[in-house]
């Protein structure tokens, strides 16, 4: 009987019996669509009574958390009905987790936004407009005008501000005393003396090199920073195309280029900054080129004797200097925030002038708050100081970097550094590669103006 | 069958659940549900925006693309370039660290004195996480403090030098970085294998005359099969969606001469937000791995009577 029961085909089983895991699988694909479509970054959000909980995210998580726990305690004992959520979040991935939640919900009500990052954000819908919030506000009139127009630069829609600017950067010559001086060398403050320094500081066999480029992640914007100096081009648009394959940008960029391997360690062609830092503060290398934030690093390997940091030197004896813009930091609000008046209020407390004062002192970074420029601690600290000055320098030709078009980012960093490891291999000259990049972006910006006419 | 449905004792957890024809689909409910959640959705999402054109940074390209993304990437040269390189790195990891598992798995498998602590060094790198896997070959390619370092010194070499650097030597110093991962994993499955070999076998192989290579291709080789076949579709689907190591210890460079087809679908994603096109892309891979898969299985008949 047994047998027979195994050997017979199985009964149709009841259709009833299959109606409850239908449906417990239909409701599951359900409310998957649901969540995949739930609360998307532009909703609209609201303005909450200025209370509860504001969630925050840094954008430079881990290492600027020690000061942003300063500020939130600060802002928190003046305003104890608001409760700032601080989420740390890795600079390396800040824009795909931005872009996730701008894809699938999650957004903070504040968060750390760069002007390299703005257009991306606004293109998406997803940052609330904070010009009428400054004007209305104590933040009007105090914040650094140049960073104030780099923020309507880069939002790209006219005079429209998407984020509140807290600092700037700029890139810095770092060089170190004691071995400029034992070669009998003079400060590097003219391209001539930096290529000469380069060589004599060179001896590869006793592992001495006269400096580190940057040949892996951000490479392409320190190049754009040596051709921009080096060629006194001080515009990045001309005729409505990019000048970066300009002959004068093109020899720059053959220059800085041919430092590789015959000043430089071999290694440096995967140098990301946090590498090409280390090697520096490790070894014998007489300089480097990267931005303010790295001077604690340089303080602590050296001391503060052993090494000085300037801007890039002139294009020529007696001309302006030619700086390209370097990303500016803010603050963003966002538009699916439901508490947005306390999330002001956060933003508002973290750009007055002490906090921003603390922030930039701690960052090492140039303050947005104009008032904050006097403050002692920039006296102190020579190396911003010296930015400061030459940004202000009414002379100084500040070349804007289009940070408004989407595909800047992609354009400047993964999309072209590849081909600049291979203008440093010798797989392709510089005019090849200044070709490809300006061609990348004269097609973007070509369509960034087609949508804005539209 | 109506006999033993009357002697069922009442009151069973059958009948509690709601009837006999239900409690199979109730019980297999959590793991349809994981599947519909983790496998199905993710894949249907992946295919429905391949045929889209979804860039977060342009929602004014955004919409129906058709066949479009597919015909772009027949003429992109770096899917091709990327295409080549996982095929070249998929079959160097998997046969070498087949061959050294292999190797490794009938060295521990001898008896001899400190078997344990051998076994279990080999088998460690297995327990060691892939981001830490790749610390440890980065610091020991780091040129200011590894290997390349202390060689200088010795006067071998060049000081700022690393094998990451150089477009001739990544390929090999990725592939050894992998390898000390992925051979204890082929060292683990055969081991286990060839301890269920009868020794009898051996016995009456040796009986009759057999050497030990003879005893390796007869006795050992044929009972390893299924299992070499299975570890080795395994880890050649691994490999090719290996993207943290790579990510991590080249970023697909220099000049892209470690970029794998995946670490090619995260740039074009993740950096270039364009991620209907690397939704085409992953459609292609997963078509790839799927076809390459079957044709695997069939002929290496896998499963099949050993006899």
């Amino acid at each position: 009987m047994t047998t027979a029961h195994r050997s017979r085909r199985p009964e149709p089983r009841p259709r009833r019996a299959i109606r409850p895991a239908a449906a417990v699988a239909l409701t599951a694909v359900l409310a998957l669509t649901a969540s995949a479509c739930g609360n998307s970054g532009d909703a609209a959000g609201g303005e909450g009574d200025g209370k509860g909980t504001v969630e925050f995210w840094d954008n430079n998580g881990g290492v600027r958390t020690p000061v942003w726990k300063k500020i939130i305690a600060a802002f928190e004992k003046k305003h104890p009905d608001i409760d700032v959520k601080y989420v740390p979040v890795p600079i390396t991935e800040v824009q795909s987790k931005y872009d996730t939640a701008i894809a699938g919900g999650g957004l903070p009500d504040v968060g750390g936004v760069k002007t390299a990052d703005l257009a991306n954000m606004v293109a998406q819908g997803a940052l609330e407009p904070v010009g009428d919030r400054i004007e209305d506000g104590p933040l009007k009139g105090r914040l650094s005008p140049g960073m104030v127009a780099s923020v309507r630069a880069a939002g790209g829609e006219g005079d429209e501000m998407f984020s509140v600017p807290t600092s700037a950067n700029q890139s810095v010559l770092w060089y170190r005393t004691d071995l400029f001086e034992k070669a009998g060398l003079d400060a590097p403050d003219d391209w001539e003396t930096f290529y000469e320094a380069a060589e004599k500081l060179t001896d590869a066999g006793d592992n001495k090199f006269g400096f580190t480029l940057r040949g892996g992640a951000g490479s392409v914007a320190q190049a754009l920073d040596m051709m921009y100096a080096q060629s006194g081009v001080g515009t990045f648009w001309k005729g409505g195309k990019t000048t970066v394959n300009a002959p004068e940008n093109v020899e720059a960029l053959e220059k800085y280029a041919g430092l590789y391997k015959k000043a430089t360690p071999a290694a440096d062609l995967n140098n990301d900054f946090t590498k090409m830092v280390a090697q520096f503060g490790s070894g014998d290398i007489g300089m480097l080129l990267h931005n303010l934030g790295s001077y604690p690093d340089h303080v602590k390997a050296f001391g503060k004797d052993r090494i000085a940091g300037i801007p890039l030197p002139p294009s020529a004896d007696g001309a302006p200097r030619t700086i390209p813009s370097n990303p500016v930091d803010g603050l963003g609000l966002f538009r699916s925030s439901d508490n947005k008046a306390a999330a002001w209020k956060f933003i508002a407390f973290a750009a007055s002038h002490e906090m921003n004062s603390l922030w930039n002192e701690e960052a090492g970074a140039i303050p947005a708050r104009t008032d904050a420029a006097g403050d002692a601690w920039v006296e102190d600290a020579a190396p911003v100081k010296a930015a400061m000055e030459s940004l202000n320098d009414p002379e100084t030709k500040i070349v804007q970097l289009p940070y408004e078009l989407p595909d800047w980012n992609h354009i400047s960093k993964a999309g072209t550094e590849p081909d600049f490891q291979k203008l440093l291999l010798g797989e392709m000259t510089a005019q090849e590669f200044a070709d490809k990049l300006a061609g990348l972006l004269n097609e973007a910006r070509a369509e960034w103006n087609e949508q804005r006419e539209k | 069958m109506a006999l033993a449905v009357a002697k069922e004792p009442r009151g069973t957890g059958r009948r509690r659940a709601g009837g006999p024809a239900r409690l199979p689909y109730l019980l297999i409910s959590p793991a349809v549900l994981l599947m519909l959640g983790f496998l199905a959705y993710p894949m249907i999402s992946v295919l429905y925006y391949s045929l889209r054109h979804y860039n977060v940074t342009k929602p004014w390209r955004n919409g129906f693309a058709g066949l479009d993304n597919f015909s772009a990437l027949l003429a992109d040269d770096l899917f091709w370039q990327s295409l080549v390189f996982s095929a070249q790195w998929v079959g160097t990891e998997v046969a070498l660290q087949l061959a050294l598992g292999l190797a490794l798995a009938l060295i521990v498998n001898q008896t001899f004195v400190g078997r344990g602590i051998s076994r279990a060094l080999v088998f460690s790198p297995w327990a060691v996480s892939g981001v830490l896997t790749t610390t440890i070959w980065m610091l020991l390619y780091n040129p200011s403090t590894g290997v390349s370092r202390y060689l200088a010194d010795a006067g071998i070499g060049s000081y700022g030098t690393s094998v990451l650097s150089d477009p001739g030597t990544v390929f090999w110093a990725a592939v050894l970085a992998e390898l000390w991962r992925g051979v204890p994993f082929f060292a683990i499955l055969i081991l286990a294998d060839l301890q269920s070999i009868p020794r009898d076998l051996y016995e009456a192989a040796s009986v009759d005359g057999a050497g030990r290579l003879r005893q390796f291709l007869h006795i050992t080789l044929p009972h390893l099969k299924d299992a070499i076949v299975l570890s080795t579709l395994l880890r050649a689907v691994w490999e090719f969606n290996n993207v943290d190591l790579l990510y991590t210890l080249t970023g697909g460079g220099p000049a892209g001469a470690t970029t794998t087809l995946p670490l090619y679908v995260a740039n074009t994603g993740i950096h270039g937000h364009d991620f209907g096109y690397a939704s085409a892309l992953t459609t292609v891979a997963f078509v790839i791995l799927l076809f390459c898969s079957i044709l695997y299985l069939r002929l290496s008949k896998f499963g099949g009577d050993r006899s």
